[in-house]
């Protein structure tokens, strides 16, 4: 068994053309998963009766099971119940014509949202009592005090662990390659099977993954300097 | 496919698939307990700053932060047997796969560990190996028992997220062919047909491991945490 | 016996210490004063190796060490003549009260588990801590905190216990009780070097007292001299500031 390096190259350029359905699988799942991470964040801040179990119930479960299962749940249960729901109203949906990424697009924000909304929640709280006070005594709202004072500081607190999300999320996209997904993952299942280069391919694919990985650190890097530029200085 | 919701099979398929919960239990006692020693190992060039190995081992740590752990189940799977022929003419292709996921996992535990330890060690404020010198320890000693037992202290609620984090990967052992409870799982659907309820049950089922994990890792942390009482006097 | 010769000390370029030239005898207590930054805490941790001196001299009992070749055993066998009390307590924050004492005991003195159980007890009696032997550093008081970094220190039976600033990181009202356990000691005969702004103790406590400034020795002498003679000018003023008031009083209490 010998490995062909010329050929890492040749997987590499084929494998990247994968890349902006791995960085769409990312990135849309955050986006709507940090909505609903901070409605849920907000709910069990302020522990709004009933809905506030509700939310720890779904935060604990998405956070206790592994994400191939919301994959693999959403992506069998998910035709069921619209089949069922079509049959009952007779509105005549064709579950088979969904393009499964719909599915994979769905479980990945249900479990975003439930990882953001702690890293939102832990934020959120870390912020001292006395902006909370401070933000009082100039006459704001609760609510206004909320939006304008505690989550931007929260928010720019946040900035490392929004990037270990992302990137846990960047990575967490390869188990879409089992549901057939032709993201990166996939692109080079598909490249290593056909050539039986599995080594070469796997390479070319990690090679991918470990840069995005380096960029998105730097750039957060960046971010997090410009962000929490009022709180250079002193000790802390 | 196309199986009516039945929720009485989760009833049948739970009992039948924890008896592989043993194999996926077995996977992470041994992946964590090498991936401890992996990662002291790790982490001594990195606190002693000893060069080469030193920057060996932020390339390390950089590349399995940087990709998935499905690509690393990949690269050691087809890689290792490539690499251990080339340089020892061994040959391990029959090798059972659940060493290849011990392997990964352990290696993927080690870069985690090593960071984790590596930050624990730091945060032991410095007079403490002050005083160990005062009262006359040598290094190793002060660092055996002053430093490290303080560390672990530190490093404690970290090691146990990564721990319940490794114990959610295991779910990914199935794709090259392990037979524990996803790889049962697969049987089962194979055998029933009935997915949804499959996956139903294994979502269960980790997440009553992952909820007893936390149970008994909070109960750690309280026993680690019984010196701390925080005391407001006791700040200088 | 102490002795420091030519005892050099620079922290990125910037001299420390200038060449201090000390001998301590055997039971002496000598205060070290001087302003902030001037290299009191630094001379101290010269002393037992916590700092390593560019250059100089270094003996405490029959222990010779020569700072520019100290190897790691000669510095291990100078911090085993010596012990230190920290301005901070630094007390191991994972042993109780009673472990922080045997620690030192049982890793460097090589004393049997039990025996060193009932030294370190008997210690922590004489500082007043015998009801605290199972708390953890982080229930008790600062002054208590520093009482059991005392005993810790006591227990090992030194030549020598260097104090740096020991009540400084104390409430006021605690001040007092840790200052008496310090003099009781030195009434024992301990060998102690004591930095500290307590200008009552540096005059009722010690037999020498030194003033620093700008990394050297600017003047010693007994109390009497320090404080009521002293020949530098520097030495005066800065004991003006440091104790207007509190530093004519007990001239008039003598002169009564
Ligand atoms: N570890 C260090 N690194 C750099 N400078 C230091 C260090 N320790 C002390 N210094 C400097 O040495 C000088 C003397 O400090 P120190 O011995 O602590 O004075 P004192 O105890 O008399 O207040 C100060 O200017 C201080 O900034
Ligand atoms: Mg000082």
């Amino acid at each position: 068994m010998t490995i062909d390096i010329p050929f890492i190259w040749v997987a590499f350029k084929e494998i990247i053309k994968a890349l902006p359905i791995t960085l769409i699988l990312t990135i849309v799942p955050l986006l709507a998963g940090f909505l609903i991470g901070i409605v849920v964040a907000l709910v069990r801040i302020y522990k709004l009766k009933y809905l506030y179990r509700i939310a720890n119930g779904y935060v604990s479960f998405f956070r206790g099971t592994p994400i191939i299962m919301h994959i693999m749940v959403i992506y069998f249960g998910f035709p069921l119940l619209l089949d069922q729901i079509s049959l009952r109203f007779d509105l005549g949906l064709q579950t088979n014509n969904i393009p499964i990424i719909l599915f994979v697009l769905i479980a990945l924000t249900l479990a975003a949202g439930s990882y953001l909304s702690e890293i939102i929640r832990s934020g959120i709280i870390s912020v001292s009592n006395g902006q909370l006070e401070a933000a009082y005594s100039v006459g704001m709202t609760k609510f206004q005090a909320m939006i304008r004072i505690i989550l931007p500081q929260a928010l720019a607190q946040s900035i490392p662990n929004f990037t270990n999300i992302f990137v846990g999320f960047l990575h967490t996209s390869s188990i879409a390659f089992l549901v057939s997904q032709k993201e990166v993952t996939g692109a080079a299942n598909i490249v290593a099977s056909v050539n039986l280069k599995f080594l070469e391919a796997f390479i070319a694919a990690g090679i991918i993954y470990w840069g995005i990985t380096i960029l998105v650190e730097g750039i957060s890097f960046l971010l997090e300097k410009k962000v929490t530029a009022y709180n250079r200085g002193g000790v802390s | 496919m196309g199986k009516a919701f039945d929720i009485m099979l989760i009833f049948e398929f739970i009992p039948t698939l924890i008896h592989y919960l043993g194999v996926t239990l077995q996977i992470l006692a041994v992946s964590i307990i090498l991936g401890f020693v992996l990662g002291i190992a790790a982490a001594i060039p990195r606190l002693y700053k000893i060069p080469l190995l030193n920057q060996l081992v932020i390339l390390y740590v950089s590349f399995i932060r940087g990709t998935p752990i499905l690509i690393q189940l990949f690269l050691v799977f087809y890689g290792l047997p490539a690499l251990l022929m080339l340089l020892f003419s061994i040959d391990i292709t029959r090798m059972e796969a659940i060493y290849f996921v011990i392997i990964t996992y352990a290696i993927s535990n080690g870069a985690g560990f090593s960071e984790i330890f590596r930050a624990a060690i730091r945060a032991v404020d410095y007079g403490q190996t002050e005083a160990a010198f005062s009262v006359g320890m040598t290094s190793r000693q002060n660092f055996f028992r002053i430093v490290l037992p303080q560390a672990v202290r530190i490093a404690f609620p970290n090691m146990a997220n990564s721990v319940i984090g490794s114990l959610k990967d295991t779910s990914l052992a199935f794709t090259i062919g392990v037979m524990d409870m996803m790889g049962r799982g697969d049987t089962l659907i194979a055998a029933t047909a009935h997915a949804l309820e499959v996956y139903l049950s294994l979502s269960i089922i980790y997440y009553i491991v992952v909820l007893l994990f936390e149970k008994i890792f909070s109960k750690l942390e309280k026993y680690f945490n019984r010196y701390q009482k925080a005391d407001v006097t006791a700040v200088a | 016996m102490i002795y420091l010769k030519g005892i050099k000390k620079s922290f990125n370029q910037l001299p420390v210490l200038k060449g201090i030239n000390l001998k301590i005898e055997k039971g002496e207590v000598v205060t070290i004063l001087g302003p902030s930054g001037s290299g009191k805490t630094t001379l101290l941790r010269c002393l037992n190796f916590l700092e390593k001196p560019n250059a100089g001299l270094v003996q405490i009992g029959n222990i010779i060490v020569d700072a520019e070749k100290a190897t790691k055993k000669e510095m291990l066998a100078i911090r085993k003549q010596s012990a230190m009390v920290f301005q901070h307590y630094n007390l191991f924050a994972h042993k109780t009260v009673v472990e922080n004492v045997m620690e030192g005991l049982i890793v460097a003195k090589k004393v049997k588990k039990k025996d060193a159980r009932q030294q370190s007890e008997r210690v922590l009696d004489k500082v007043g801590l015998s009801d605290k032997l199972d708390h953890y550093p982080s229930q008790l008081s600062g002054g208590q905190q520093q009482r059991v970094g005392i005993a810790r220190a006591l227990a090992l039976n030194p030549e020598v216990i260097l104090f740096d600033e020991p009540t400084s990181a104390l409430d006021p009202e605690l001040v007092g009780d840790v200052l008496s356990v310090i003099k009781s000691i030195a009434q024992e005969g301990i060998t102690m070097v004591v930095v500290t702004h307590e200008m009552s103790f540096a005059r009722e406590v010690s037999n020498r007292v030194l003033f620093m400034d700008e990394g050297v020795i600017v003047e010693e002498g007994t109390p009497l001299e320090i404080f009521h003679a002293a020949k530098e000018e520097r030495t005066r003023r800065f004991l003006q500031r440091i104790s207007g008031e509190t530093y004519f009083l007990p001239l008039k209490e003598q002169v009564n």
